[in-house]
């Protein structure tokens, strides 16, 4: 029993938390059919800010979020200006999917080493967002920041669907994501959303930087296993299905949580790993992807 | 014949056979230690980049995993290094790079049910799933020790030429790796020319028209993921035996970053790409050693602005200054017989 209520607990907050920070890059894929590996390098920025502004400045927690979403906006969008508009143009000469894998990788190289010059090695603790915690059943407890964390990611994603649904900038952004030479004919500035979105991703993993900077520390490694996560979500959920990555996030937090209980941490990677193994062999485009058929 | 050099002309195997010389006599005349084991573990960088240039560059797939294959033939080699003493070094770098060839082998088949960007997801989280687990690998309960050593790297073992000096040491594997070089451009040649070499390009280039002329693509796809499985084991086992060492954090995102940069500098897809890659990044490195943090800083920063700006690396750019100055001289006259465009996704 208290095996379960750990499992269940356990997964809804690591899903949640992956969410945030695969749905960024689901949400890029899906409008720029661009896999952004600069990502984890956002979710390393917010944890900065909010350690600058948290342990440094003492500001309150709200304030911290929404500085890291700033900074992260403009990080993001910054990015997009350098690695993806200089090639959107010459999509007929490259091959965009993959030489901007590799250029978003290179920003987040870029980004991850200048952080290591600025801010040094060591690893800085993030105060967390509420203090306190609440025990479940005997022997589970969860922590304020915790539940604030997976209640913010929600509220998150579901405002990116409203965002989505109901605005003008989400249906420009969905009329992309389905055709963007009918879209661009339709009077879309597409050079000027494609920043924007990438600004808007980069954003939500910059919020997700601050809670995980909370839970662990602020280094400049800190964005790493939150890309795997996200890069394992995303396959997993399909490319550019939010639906799916949704999915996907919680299944994956409810496989880690159950393996972290049953067998410990060290074999959560390689079981994680070996269910999306078989995941992918039966759906070789993911739980909710579709090899071409228009998402978001 | 199936393969072939045929496109080599008498100069360029004279230019060839210059180099190869040039770099054999080359440990004769220079001794410095320091920058002789840097050059030494650039050869072993480069067969580990003509390995991954083979499957990334010329049979596009975009497999991120050669950095946990390479490990993987590390440990397999030391394994048999470290416990079965009686067998040559020699044969225990070979079996590495089988070992390496075999794991290759069961990646591609999930691998290649994928497409495009899948495939780089895959493998990419593949390489990250074999750091961690090798980085935790001594809490598992295999052995005392584990099969990797974790964190610690992998205990010392007995190189190729355990009884040589210092200078003699470094001459030996310098001439050890010049000769894998060697050997794995020549068949990396040959295989651009051949059946499999045909295949593999026009199966990038043009998937589904490749697919309808009757070529296997997933048979010519395991096939280069063998191939270059097995150049990374060996390279893999030659790292660990020239270091007597092999840490988890030589396959993280570090390394792949460099490597990365080493061959899109150079030209993917190319036969000296790699080389000349590995050479550029190897200098850059050795000249930013006291400056730390600052070698990856500017090395994704010239990965940035060569992917932007010179799409097909250096050997990309050589091609195409050589073809307008040969336009240019031989202008009026008929235009020159193909030097065949160079040949990579990334191309201009």
């Amino acid at each position: 029993m208290t095996d379960v209520v750990a499992i269940l607990a356990n997964g809804f907050i690591y899903g949640s938390i992956y969410g945030l920070v695969a749905i960024g890059m689901t949400l890029i894929y899906g409008t720029l059919r661009i896999l952004d590996m600069s990502q984890g390098s956002m979710v390393m920025a917010g944890s900065y800010v909010g350690w600058w502004a948290l342990a440094e400045h003492g500001v309150n927690a709200l304030v911290a979020l929404v500085l890291a979403f700033i900074v992260t906006f403009i990080l993001g969008t910054a990015t997009e200006l350098v690695s993806v508009q200089p090639l959107i143009n010459r999509a007929k000469e490259v091959d965009l999917e993959m030489v901007t894998f590799i250029t978003t990788f290179a920003v987040a190289i870029l980004i991850t080493n200048l952080a290591l010059q600025h801010f040094g090695p060591f690893q800085k603790n993030v105060p967390v967002i509420v203090s306190g915690h609440v025990e479940l059943v005997k022997g589970v407890t969860i922590s304020y920041h915790e539940l604030t964390m997976a209640g913010i990611s929600i509220v998150l994603m579901g405002s990116l669907g409203l965002f989505l649904a109901r605005t003008r900038w989400g249906l420009a952004v969905r009329a992309v994501a389905q055709d963007l030479d009918a879209a661009r004919s339709m009077g879309v500035p597409v050079t000027r959303l494609y920043p924007l979105t990438m600004g808007l991703a980069s954003a939500l993993a910059g919020v997700g930087g601050v809670f995980l900077g909370g839970l662990y520390f602020a280094s400049p490694t800190a964005g790493d296993q939150p890309l795997l996560f996200a890069l394992i979500v995303v396959v997993l959920g399909g490319l550019g299905s939010l639906t799916g990555t949704i999915y996907a996030a919680y299944l994956v937090g409810l496989i880690q949580a159950f393996t972290e209980v049953r067998y410990g941490t060290t074999w959560t990677l390689t079981i994680l790993y070996a269910a999306i193994l078989a995941i992918l062999l039966v759906r070789p485009y993911g739980l909710k992807g579709s090899p071409s058929e228009a998402r978001l | 014949m199936i393969g072939g050099l045929g496109s080599l002309t008498a100069g360029r195997w004279l230019l060839i056979g210059l180099g190869v010389l040039i770099a054999a006599v080359f440990p004769l005349v220079y001794t410095n230690p320091y920058y002789m084991t840097i050059i030494v573990t650039a050869e072993i960088i480069l067969i580990l980049n003509i390995s991954w240039n083979f499957i990334l560059g010329m049979a596009g797939v975009w497999n991120f995993g050669q950095l946990a294959i390479y490990a993987l033939g590390a440990y397999g080699s030391g394994y048999i290094m470290l416990h079965y003493t009686s067998v040559p070094v020699a044969i225990a770098i070979v079996l590495g790079g089988v070992l390496s060839a075999g794991i290759s082998f069961l990646l591609a088949i999930p691998t290649l049910r994928l497409f495009g960007i899948y495939t780089s997801l895959l493998t990419f989280s593949f390489a990250q799933v074999v750091q961690y687990t090798a980085l935790n690998d001594p809490h598992l309960g295999f052995s005392d020790e584990g099969l990797t050593g974790g964190s610690f790297g992998y205990p010392a073992v007995p190189g190729l030429f355990p009884d040589y000096g210092q200078e003699a040491y470094l001459r030996a594997y310098y001439w050890v790796c010049l000769g894998v070089i060697i050997a794995s451009c020549f068949a990396v040649a040959w295989l651009r020319q051949s059946h499999l070499g045909y295949a593999l390009r026009s199966a990038r280039d043009a998937p589904a028209y490749t697919a309808a002329r009757g070529v296997d693509l997933r048979a010519a796809r395991i096939a280069a993921f063998v191939l270059s499985g097995f150049l990374a084991g060996v390279a893999g086992a030659l790292y660990l035996s020239f270091n007597q060492s092999f840490t988890t954090s030589q396959m993280g995102l570090t390394p792949m970053s460099i490597d990365v940069t080493m061959l899109v500098i150079g030209g993917l897809g190319t036969v000296t790409g790699p080389i000349i890659g590995t050479a550029i990044v190897t200098a850059i490195q050795t000249k930013l050693i006291n400056y730390p943090g600052w070698t990856l800083t500017v090395l994704g920063a010239a990965l940035l602005v060569i992917v932007i700006f010179v799409p097909g690396g250096f050997v990309g750019l050589f091609s195409r200054v050589n073809r307008r100055i040969s336009t240019w001289v031989s202008e009026g006259d008929e235009p020159p017989p193909g030097d065949p465009e160079p040949d990579q996704r990334l191309v201009a």
